[in-house]
């Protein structure tokens, strides 16, 4: 039985991880400035971006480590680290703004701009607000994914299509990040409210194990029969992927990374089996080998990441739909890298549970505590909502005369809106607590996930610029 | 319970306004959402892409149940309709109990309630109006308006705050039934169209999807349209200047835009889009007699307008290709912009066969033989610019946007805002000692309440203590008080 270990010398630990943390931040500021020196330009958004990328890894990193040692000093720094990241963050977004001249809400890597500004802030008004200094465990890695995703996304500032030029537009994008960030940080504190409610750790296992499961099940629909992936073809030069028609890309097969893909399912699925296994023999032993899969299934994880990076650069490969070789690159692939790496930090939160419980117990607030706020953030999001329906039906009644026309995007959105309106009725009328109600919260942000993500990419509508 | 009717229907509406329905439904309305943008819909989906995607067993069985339409169905309406019959009747049912509470406050509480209260003190006093004066000095400071009650055993205190947040639930379900209202008023009454327009082209006649074309109440004309561009050639602008005609003469103009529509007579016309017609508003041409040395001339020719050449000879404009290509034999366009048009004339001439001619103004020189006593030459072309209107009459809109404004008030108001009430009576404890009993309800949010409360004991505790100066203001705010009841 994988039992949390004793600290046996938890202050060297802190500091170390402190000034690893630190000594890492300037050697990537200093890498940075050397590039920069080479080309000149000090202050641009990317840079700026990758400032802010720094620190909020160093953030997430530190902010880990406190949930590791619990030592006062980690989250003292990782709060430092989150504000710093935040400054560079809303510069990055200021500079945006006034280069293209309209806020930064127009298409994914602009409104994706906004989401870390507006997470960073509520992670720091939680923390300092209500005294939850683990929030930022769960957001800033979620700051980190976004920054890197936004790097492999289309980042050219687009002239505003006649469509998007409206105020209206820019009101109803601000609500929506606001709602969503308060949606992930309920979501957040959900989880808390989870671990400090004592939901077994093996329960924790087997749902990380069926997220895994789901991640890599979904990249394996690419796959196809001779064993390889397919992905979207990319056009180095144009930095654009490859059309056949809109909306079509062009789909090259890499070889051999489906089979690759499919082993890891295998071995990330297996801990989920072993744990029902274990729960219907009652038996211990079904989740210590649970565990022991977990494990072998984060190098699984590793090495497939490893993997497609090295087989996606610098090579050509064949495509079913059309003659020839052609190149590919991560940005062609956003979803895939982006659920390969929150699989990633999924896992690596899990076994920070897994290893070191009672300190997590010990720095998080109240069982009660933790409930009542991710009610409170709820609130603060469902009229956020609300409003963000209301503008958004307003502004199509002025662009396309009509309010409501059920397109994909907008159906979501009230399907995320029902969500949370269930969770409101269950918690007042029915009064509803505890792990029903964190439950409910959880389910709610996976669909603001699927909103906000899922609809643009995988379903077709007028949201296609957002 | 017998089969009286009345039992029946009363079993009826208490099952259609319970909270258990209420859920369900938005369960299943949410499902029938996600299944309707998961599963192409028809009315957004070319035929050939379900065709391809879907097994036609598949499709069938789709179709049949309207999965390939669900926003559109009967029973996804009914599904709507139920759940707002669900909202108000559920808030119908509940709606006198919180007028209750908001319409004839519990001042005088029988003593079993407030014993039964969860946040409940007993502080000890030295007099009854000490302890009414302290109180009500603590009450005003936190904003619960206290009122003095006569009771049979002497006097009492109420105050509450934000007593209004009862009513918030039915604000919100009120509104959502107002946002429901309009909807329904513009499925039934409003409708939707587009209308394409050319320069000085007038129309009174609405093209609607799938509908029979409506006919308007006035004639609308363009009197001008254009695009304006980025640097990089994307559009920027769309706008027409628009002219509403009615009984013969313009009543209205306006220059419209993408987000600036015209409303005129509550039917609003929006600029939607702008492009070429594929077809040329005019054609310049230079014509010449073939067998005489005659000076060449220049002609416009336009579409459905012949041309006089001379006496008995007319010319006109039979077909135009844009951007011609051959496809086979079959004469094709590959776009609506003239990259590479083709002009078809034909030249009338009395008592003598029509003569087809094929001009392509980007191969001058590759002109097939005639029997036309002219010979044309092209010069210029000015192609014909379409403005795409979309019309809509939404009667119902304004109880839409109203309906949202006070959901979103009514949300704020019930999530944010507590019915606090406090009671302080004077009355013995059970060692026969003098104490103020103070007790407090709170419609939500009973974990914060009980900081509040704790807060609101320690002020009244402190300021019986006597802290001097408070004690006088105090006593000159009661004063007040007193003297005005």
């Amino acid at each position: 039985m994988m039992q949390p270990r004793v600290e046996s010398h938890p202050a060297a630990t802190g500091n170390n991880l402190v000034i690893l943390v630190g000594l890492g931040v300037a050697f990537l500021l200093g890498s940075g400035l050397l590039a920069v020196v080479g080309h000149g330009e000090l202050v641009t958004e990317q840079n700026l971006l990758y400032v802010s990328l720094i620190f909020y890894a160093a953030a997430a990193a530190l902010y880990m480590g406190f949930g590791i040692t619990g030592r006062e000093s980690d989250v003292h720094f990782a709060w430092l680290a989150t504000a710093a990241g935040l400054i560079a963050n809303a510069l990055a977004a200021a500079e945006r703004w006034y280069a293209a001249g309209h806020p930064p809400l127009a298409s994914m890597y602009e409104t994706l701009l906004s989401f870390t500004v507006t997470l960073a802030v509520l992670t720091l008004v939680v923390e300092s607000r209500y005294g939850v200094r683990l929030v930022g465990t769960v957001t800033m890695p979620l700051a980190v994914l976004s920054i890197v995703l936004m790097h492999l996304l289309p980042s050219a500032a687009h002239p505003l299509a006649p469509a998007l030029q409206s105020t209206w537009l820019h009101v109803h994008v601000t609500l929506a990040m606001l709602a969503y960030a308060a949606c992930a940080v309920s979501f957040a504190l959900a989880l808390m409210f989870l671990i400090k409610d004592g939901l077994r750790t093996e329960t924790f296992l087997a749902w990380s194990s069926a997220l895994l499961t789901g991640i890599y099940a979904g990249i394996l629909t690419g796959a196809d029969s001779s064993g390889g992936l397919a992905v979207a073809a990319w056009n180095r030069r144009e930095g654009a992927a490859i059309l056949l028609a809109p909306h079509t890309p062009l789909l090259v097969v890499i070889p051999g990374l489906g089979i690759l893909v499919l082993l890891a399912l295998v071995v990330l699925a297996s801990p989920l089996v072993l744990c029902a296994w274990g729960r219907r023999r009652s038996s211990g032993i079904g989740y210590v080998w649970a565990e022991r899969a977990f494990l072998i299934g984060i190098f699984f994880q590793l090495v497939t990441i490893v993997v497609f990076l090295q087989r996606i650069y610098g090579k050509e490969y064949p495509s079913r739909q059309a003659e020839g070789l052609f190149p590919t690159d991560p940005a062609a692939s956003p979803f895939i890298l982006a659920g390969l790496l929150s699989g990633l930090v999924a896992s690596l939160l899990y076994l920070m549970l897994a290893w070191r419980r009672p300190v997590l117990e010990r720095v998080l607030p109240a069982a009660e505590t933790l409930d009542r706020l991710t009610y409170k953030t709820i609130c603060i999001a469902l009229p956020l909502l609300t409003l963000m329906i209301a503008t958004g039906a307003y502004w199509a009644n002025r662009t396309w005369g009509a309010y409501w026309s059920w397109d994909p995007k907008e159906t979501w959105a009230l399907i995320t809106w029902l969500t949370y309106v269930g969770y409101l009725h269950m918690r007042l009328a029915r009064g509803w607590r505890g792990r029903r109600a964190a439950y409910f919260a959880i389910l709610g942000f996976a669909v603001v996930i699927f909103t906000f993500f899922g609809v643009t990419y995988l379903l077709p509508g007028m949201h296609a610029y957002a | 319970m017998s089969s009286n009717p009345h039992s029946v229907i009363h079993r009826v509406l208490q099952s259609l306004s319970s909270l258990r329905l209420g859920i369900v439904l938005l369960i299943l309305l949410g499902l029938a959402a996600s299944a309707g943008t998961l599963i192409l819909q028809r009315p957004v989906t070319e035929p050939e892409t379900l065709r391809q995607l879907y097994s036609p067993g598949a499709l069938r069985w789709l179709d049949a149940v309207g999965l390939t339409d669900v926003f559109h169905t009967r029973w996804f309406v009914a599904l709507l309709g139920l759940t707002g019959l669900n909202m108000l009747l559920a808030s119908i049912e509940r709606f006198p109990q919180a007028w209750r509470y908001f319409a004839r406050p519990y001042r005088r509480p029988e003593p079993a309630y407030l014993r039964s209260l969860k946040f409940q003190k007993q502080i000890p006093i030295r007099s009854e109006q000490e302890g009414i004066q302290a109180a009500e000095w603590v009450l005003a400071k936190f904003g619960l308006k206290p009122q003095r009650v006569v009771q049979t055993r002497g006097i009492s205190l109420f105050g509450e705050r934000h007593r209004i947040s009862r009513l918030a639930a039915y604000v919100v379900h009120a509104s959502l039934g107002l946002v429901f209202a309009g909807g329904i008023a513009d499925a039934v009454w409003g409708y939707r169209g587009s209308l394409a327009l050319g320069l000085n082209e007038q129309r009174n006649v609405l093209d609607s999807r799938g509908g029979a074309p409506r006919e308007l109440p006035f004639t609308l004309r363009c009197e001008g349209a254009g695009q304006e561009n980025y640097p990089d050639g994307s559009p920027r602008r769309w706008w027409s200047k628009l002219a509403v005609v009615e009984g013969g003469r313009v009543v209205a103009r306006k220059e419209i835009a993408v987000n600036e529509p015209l409303t005129y007579r509550g039917i609003r016309f929006y600029q939607s889009s702008y492009g070429s017609t594929g077809q040329p508003s005019a054609i310049q041409l230079i014509v010449a007699r073939k067998n005489k040395s005659e000076s060449p001339r220049t002609i416009v020719l336009k579409e459905k307008e012949p041309v006089q050449l001379d006496e008995g000879t007319t010319v006109r404009l039979a077909a135009f290709v844009p951007d011609f290509v051959l496809n086979g034999n079959q004469i094709a366009s590959r776009s609506s912009e003239p990259n590479n048009p083709a002009i078809q004339l034909v030249v009338k001439s009395k008592g003598e066969e029509d003569a087809v001619i094929w001009l392509f103004p980007r191969f001058p020189n590759f002109s097939p033989p005639d029997r036309s006593p002219y010979r044309f030459q092209f010069q210029d072309l000015s192609m014909g610019y379409y403005t795409g209107l979309q019309v809509a009459y939404e009667p119902g809109q304004w109880a839409v946007w109203t309906g949202f404004v006070l959901a979103a008030f009514g949300l704020a108001l019930a999530l944010y805002w507590v019915h606090l009430r406090v009671w302080a009576v004077p009355t013995s404890d059970a060692g026969g000692r003098l104490v103020l009993w103070v007790g407090a309800s709170a419609s939500k949010n009973r974990e914060e309440v009980e900081g509040h409360f704790a807060e609101l004991v320690e002020g009244i505790e402190k300021n019986l203590r006597g802290v001097p100066e408070r004690l006088d203001e105090a006593r000159g705010i009661s004063v007040v008080e007193s003297v005005g009841m």
